[in-house]
């Protein structure tokens, strides 16, 4: 240690990551109030040189901006003392990230010389890394927030062993700080209501038998699915169609309708000849029909009424998740098809019309007559004991008035021992924490209630447990996540987090799910907190196929990927444009998140990537050749360099465009804040319309761009926006390279970063971000923080991201190391009271 | 007034449904107190909105007479029973839904009078719709602000018209200039909204107390976490508590609706009826069960959405509507036309004897009701919006004299209705997109 404390005296910033190494690993643990923490490092206090050096360079290159006379941007660094940086720490941790990102001077301006840069920062951030060690603040995210839809449905996954359709249970998420699970403190009458309302649903379909009268669910396909060719997850030979898992609630007769797709003539699109399509459960073959075109003198006008009411079958079907799967079965003539090129959308009468029929819903309805009920996940999960079972064999003793009475009384207090084992197994696993006795007596109030009350005798236990659960699923233990302040502290007092509250951190962070047993069980006994046992349980629960969520929920939501589905650019501009590309552009992104997780890749990667995942279509739309059918593979790029990493994929790129053209605004927007971290200030009020000019000559994006910033009041931020979208122009509004814009002029792509840092193209953006890492990886440990934490980061937990940041860079920034750093984090592991 | 009871084939409902299933969707079933319960002396008010596609047959659908009318014209005859509560407009204008796309614009303009933006996609723009601006002060005195009905299952996508979205002839409700509200056909997923599951009344009271006795006990638990918490965050679990004590007192009153006058047993329909007239009717009657139970005030309904191609066998016109209503003044076609009119309006009638059939405080509902029956075109074959078929069915409500036909100048906006209608819900606006004035509905005359 000390050896390393010298380096660090003598060398500074460079080598500031090296001995960052001198942060012990773990933090320590107390049992209550800590009042020092190491999460943001131990540094020395700087060489008094260090002050007068980095006074001077504030003074020479900030001051003559930021002074007290001009005040830009209603700054002023006249007055500073650098020899007290920790006093107006908010202030210097702005300063820093501006100059982390060379954002600062301003292009044009006299610019430090990279030394000098290293210098101030490596100062600043020692002097406010120093003084969060000094006086921790790990935060405060609220004390109870309740589960989000995501959450919840996989809160119900683990639970009960039950897939739902939460969409169809629970309003939308409102976003803030860019993620969903951050605004959920408020509880609205109808939000309490639809709770109360899923709890019910949600238990009598886990339970199954008390289901009397028949459900229905509609399963509709997306109405923009070109289904002219086989689709990824369908088998071969089969063309369009969809698949589905069903959960049935008990053995008995369901019927499943499928609908096809019609056209706004109420004709089925693409019926000119007879097809055959099948319905098929759990992969074998049910029902095989034809739909045979009615077509007569009306002309094309409504003339199928009926063609597809014939596609209803009713089978028998046992209690459980079940996969049902529609599809047509291939003509051999859809081949044709796959060689056009561009490829052509079909899911529009007057657009691209079908060439074949679609599948637009399947309707799954049941049960019409019920015939028992078999072992479901759910039940399984549930029952973890028979109700009376022990009664049965027990030998009655001597000397007992009634042998009837009292097996019969036997037979209750085994029932009720049953009872209290599996509410005390539901309970414990949906409050997330060990459960009293005290916890236990509603439920059990509500079990024995429902028992007595319910007629005939065979399903009265489940009816009760059925009651049990539903109470226990409307608890406010179940429906938000507490985090209780332990007593006895003064208000600000940082302490740090209980093991159990730490698991459920833990696995919402990794999972969006509650902790599952082997989490919970070591969080119980204490020891989690243990710096392997944690170290391990995050190894764990990455490999875990649970962590998807990383990709499909945290990733999701950070690139703004969940705006692909609202996202529909114009029909006519783009005719190519359908929901298989949609899907396609979004698989593309996950897949590359999921392999940087899933193989502990760098997570620079994100950025560089010399490989991507393809499909035929997709390939197509990139014009890489060599890729055929419908699945994704991972491919290699070769010199293919735009497409390397995400500001290659189309969804990013689709994302941030207009649905006409592009959006060099959007773009440099997107990478301001997710990328550089460094998001521009929301657009003032009153902001002045573009003033139309009629020169007679179209401008070019690039000329329109620098009209706005003619306007001082837009060009504070356009600057630092639109010099960066605009060196990604070599993407059309739906990802695909040109080498003219819109209107047909040639393209112009050099670009500039906030700190006039010029380039060329997407592939010198990508250089250039890449060339100081750092930057783009503290930006993915804030929305990481940001995401574990479920609430905004604000200046006092910088020192805690860059000491992630340091910890991460140890280890080339691999995905796993970046998280362990997050999790080991004070903010993470930490809360103030 | 009982659903099953009403004229519609059983086979329209799931069989063996024995409706035991007690109601699990609260904000959905809890039929507030209706304000009628509460002070009897005064109606409660309720809107809604009937759309037809492709105008009509002017000349069967115009009364002779103008002014207080005995009679109705051929077209309007099915509502003879109900002419003291009709008033009949003439000469009514949609201005703004002259376009290159006119059978989006006239959907999208019936209840916005705005200019539909050209696109093809999903930057789309129309303006908010009268209902809308209504449910946005009286929805949240019902547990469901606004319904948004149709008879047509499959919503398009991209260009239905010319470059114009689909999305302007699929919805006629939009919430703001840049979101239409996805209309609802299938009468199951409209059931499950109001109702949840349905059953009979003693299974709907039973499954309340259920869950008034799970909030029972949540008040207690969250009262018991409070006690384990910093004062900070006590006060956030203070309004726990309130909503949950809101929810009760909604499942409070729904059960004194439950038990003070019952709605009937609700068997939730399974599916779309195959006959559409049975579908409609199905429509129309859960329109009736809502605003009884006072779920919602205020309603639309797109009886077909505009250039439909819906064949009508069922009264002799085996031909689409779209290509009859181009008619070219070709006599036969005409006659179609108004066929396929004066069946439209029968099913209309159907509404109004089904909401004068049912009590409603000091009266009926229709006494308490207004319904706008009408199109966004006037004549389908040039595509033109103006001379509207427009009518309006009324309560007595309010001092509103029924029976008569009033006739505009030429091209009087369509927006001073819609203003006067905002007035009478108790709206105030001073101007509505392009009306110039309003009218005064208490004697059928106009004040411009």
């Amino acid at each position: 240690m000390p050896a390393r404390w010298s380096i660090l005296l003598l060398a500074g910033w460079a080598t500031l990551v090296v001995a960052s190494r001198g942060v012990s690993a773990v933090e320590p643990r107390g049992q209550a109030a800590v009042t020092s923490s190491a999460a943001s490092g131990r540094r020395p206090a700087p060489a008094a040189g260090g002050v007068s050096r980095s006074q001077s360079l504030v003074d020479e290159y900030c001051v003559r901006c930021h002074n007290d006379r001009t005040r830009t941007q209603g700054l002023s660094l006249s007055s500073v003392d650098l020899r007290s940086v920790e006093t107006d720490a908010e202030l210097w941790e702005k300063v820093t990230k501006k100059l982390q990102a060379r954002a600062m001077p301003p292009a044009g301006a006299p610019r430090p010389s990279e030394q000098d840069y290293q210098h101030l920062l490596s100062f600043l951030e020692s002097e406010l890394d120093r003084a969060a060690t000094a006086r921790p603040d790990p935060g405060r995210p609220p004390a109870l927030r309740r589960l989000n839809r995501t959450e919840y449905r996989n809160a119900i996954r683990e639970l009960l062993a039950l897939d739902i359709d939460v969409d169809d249970l629970l309003p939308a998420d409102d976003s803030s700080f860019g993620f969903d699970n951050i605004s959920v403190t408020g509880l609205s009458p109808t939000l309490m209501e639809r709770y109360l309302s899923a709890a019910q649903k949600v238990s009598r379909l886990a339970i199954g038998s008390t289901v009397r009268a028949p459900l229905s669910r509609v399963i509709n396909v997306p109405p923009d699915l070109t289904q002219e060719t086989r689709l990824d997850g369908l088998p071969f030979g089969s063309r369009g169609g969809t698949v589905a898992i069903h959960t049935f609630p008990v053995d008995g007769e369901y019927a499943v309708r499928i609908r096809l797709a019609r056209n706004r003539n109420e004709n089925v699109e693409g019926l000119n000849e007879p097809h055959d399509l099948e319905l098929a459960l759990d992969g074998a073959r049910v029902e095989r029909f034809t739909v045979t075109p009615k077509r007569n003198q009306l002309a094309g006008y409504y003339a199928d009424e009926g063609v597809d009411a014939h596609l209803e079958a009713r089978l028998p079907v046992t209690a459980g998740p079940h996969e049902v799967r529609v599809t047509f079965l291939a003509k051999t003539g859809a081949l044709i098809e796959t060689e056009r090129q561009p490829y052509l959308a079909r899911f529009n009468a007057d657009r691209h019309p079908r060439a074949q029929p679609a599948v637009r819903s399947i309707s799954i309805e049941g049960p019409f007559s019920t015939s028992g009920i078999s072992a479901t996940p759910s039940r399984r999960r549930i029952f973890t004991c028979a109700p009376a079972a022990a009664s049965a064999a027990d030998p009655v003793r001597a000397g007992v008035t009634s042998r009837r009475s009292l097996a019969r009384s036997r037979a209750q207090t085994a029932d009720a021992a049953c009872a209290r084992s599996i509410i005390a197994s539901l309970a414990r696993r949906a409050y997330r924490r060990p459960v009293t006795d005290a916890d236990l007596e509603a439920p059990l109030a509500f079990y024995r209630e429902a028992r007595t009350e319910v007629r005939p005798e065979a399903t009265a236990f489940e009816a009760g447990i059925e009651m049990a659960l539903r109470a226990i699923l409307a608890s406010p233990e179940f429906l938000f996540r507490i985090e209780r302040d332990p007593a006895g502290l003064a208000p600000g007092t940082p302490y740090r987090l209980s093991d159990v509250i730490l698991a459920s951190r833990l696995s919402f962070f990794l999972w969006s799910a509650p902790p599952d047993e082997e989490l919970l069980g070591l969080a119980e006994r204490g020891e989690l907190g243990r710096p392997l046992v944690l170290e391990r349980q995050v190894a764990r629960m990455l490999a875990d196929p649970r962590a998807l969520a990383l990709s499909s929920n945290f990733a999701h939501q950070w690139l703004h990927l969940r705006n692909l589905a609202a996202h529909s650019p114009d029909n006519r501009q783009f005719p190519e444009f359908d929901h298989n590309l949609r899907q396609a552009f979004r698989r593309e992104t996950e897949m590359l998140v999921e392999t940087v997780i899933a193989e502990d890749r760098p997570v620079t990667e994100l950025l560089s990537a010399s490989y991507t995942f393809l499909n035929e279509r997709l390939a197509k739309h990139y014009g890489i050749p060599g890729v055929y059918g419908d699945q994704f593979r991972r491919v290699t790029l070769g010199d293919r360099r735009e497409r390397f990493g995400i500001l290659g994929h189309g969804s990013v790129l689709t994302v941030t465009s207009y649905a006409n053209r592009t959006s060099p605004v959007l773009r440099g927007k997107w990478v301001l804040e997710n990328v550089l971290g460094t998001p521009p200030p929301p657009p003032p009020a009153n902001v002045p319309p573009l003033a139309e000019r009629a020169t007679g000559k179209m401008l070019s994006m690039r000329e329109r761009m620098a009209e706005h910033r003619k306007n001082a009041v837009c060009a504070t931020c356009h600057q630092l926006m639109d010099p960066t979208g605009l060196s990604m122009e070599s993407f059309d509004a739906i990802g695909r390279w040109r080498a003219r814009d819109e209107d047909g002029s040639p393209l112009d792509v050099s670009g500039q970063l906030p700190g006039g840092q010029a380039f060329e193209g997407v592939d010198g953006l990508r250089q250039a971000l890449l060339a100081r890492p750092e930057v783009f990886v503290s930006t993915m440990a804030e929305k990481l923080l940001t995401f574990g934490l479920g609430r905004g980061i604000d200046y006092r937990d910088r020192p805690a991201i860059r000491a992630i940041v340091r910890r991460a860079a140890q280890d080339e920034y691999r995905f796993s190391s970046l998280v362990l750093a997050v999790v080991r984090s004070a903010p993470f592991q930490m809360r103030r009271t | 007034m009982i659903i099953t009871k009403l004229a519609l084939p059983r086979r329209t409902f799931l069989r063996g449904l024995g409706a035991t299933v007690a109601l699990p969707l609260l904000d959905a079933m809890v039929p507030a107190m209706s304000a009628l319960a509460a002070t009897p002396a005064r109606p409660s008010r309720r809107l809604g909105f009937v759309f037809v596609p492709m105008g009509s047959n002017p000349a069967p659908w115009t009364p002779k007479a103008v002014g207080p009318i005995a009679e109705l014209s051929p077209s309007l005859e099915a509502l003879k029973p109900y002419l003291e509560h009709l008033t009949i407009f003439t000469n009514l204008e949609l201005k703004n839904a002259n376009t290159t796309g006119n059978h989006a614009s006239s959907n999208a303009g019936f209840l916005s009078c705005a200019r539909a933006k050209r696109t093809e996609s999903t930057d789309y723009e129309n303006g908010t719709t009268v209902d809308q601006i209504v449910a946005k002060t009286l929805g949240s005195k019902t547990p469901i602000p606004s319904l948004e009905l149709g008879t047509d299952l499959i919503a398009q996508v991209g260009n239905c018209d010319n470059g114009y979205n689909c999305a302007y002839q699929n919805n006629l409700s939009w919430s703001s200039p840049t979101t239409p509200l996805p209309t609802e056909a299938d009468p199951r997923v409209v059931f499950e909204r109001l109702f949840g599951d349905g059953g009979p009344p003693d299974a709907r009271r039973a499954e309340l107390r259920r869950n008034a006795s799970i909030l029972d006990w949540v008040v207690k638990d969250l009262a018991s976490l409070q006690r384990t918490l910093g004062p900070g965050d006590r006060s956030k679990v203070d309004e726990y508590v309130d909503t949950v004590r809101e929810v009760e007192r909604r499942i409070q009153r729904a059960e004194q609706q439950t038990s003070a006058s019952p709605l009937p047993t609700l068997e939730r329909p399974a599916s779309v009826p195959e006959a559409w007239e049975d579908h409609v009717k199905l429509m129309f009657d859960l329109q009736v069960l809502a605003l009884q139970a006072d779920l919602t005030r205020v309603i639309t309904f797109q009886l077909a959405r505009e250039s439909s191609t819906r064949t009508y066998p069922q009264i002799g016109v085996p031909e689409p509507h779209h290509p009859i209503s181009h008619h070219t003044n070709n006599p036969e076609k005409l006659a179609k036309l108004a066929k396929i009119n004066a069946y439209h309006v029968s099913l209309f009638g159907y509404l109004l004897e089904r909401l004068r059939a049912t009590p409603d405080g000091d009266g009926t509902l229709l006494d308490h009701t207004a319904y706008l029956f009408g199109s966004g075109m006037g004549n389908p074959d040039l595509h033109d919006h103006q001379n509207l078929p427009i009518v309006l069915a009324r309560g007595g409500a309010g001092g509103v004299k029924g029976g008569r036909h009033v006739k505009f100048a030429e091209m009087t906006p369509l927006a001073n209705l819609h203003l006067t209608l905002l007035d009478h819900m108790g709206v105030r606006l001073d101007r509505f997109v392009d009306s110039t004035g309003r009218l005064d509905l208490s004697n059928g005359a106009v004040s411009l």
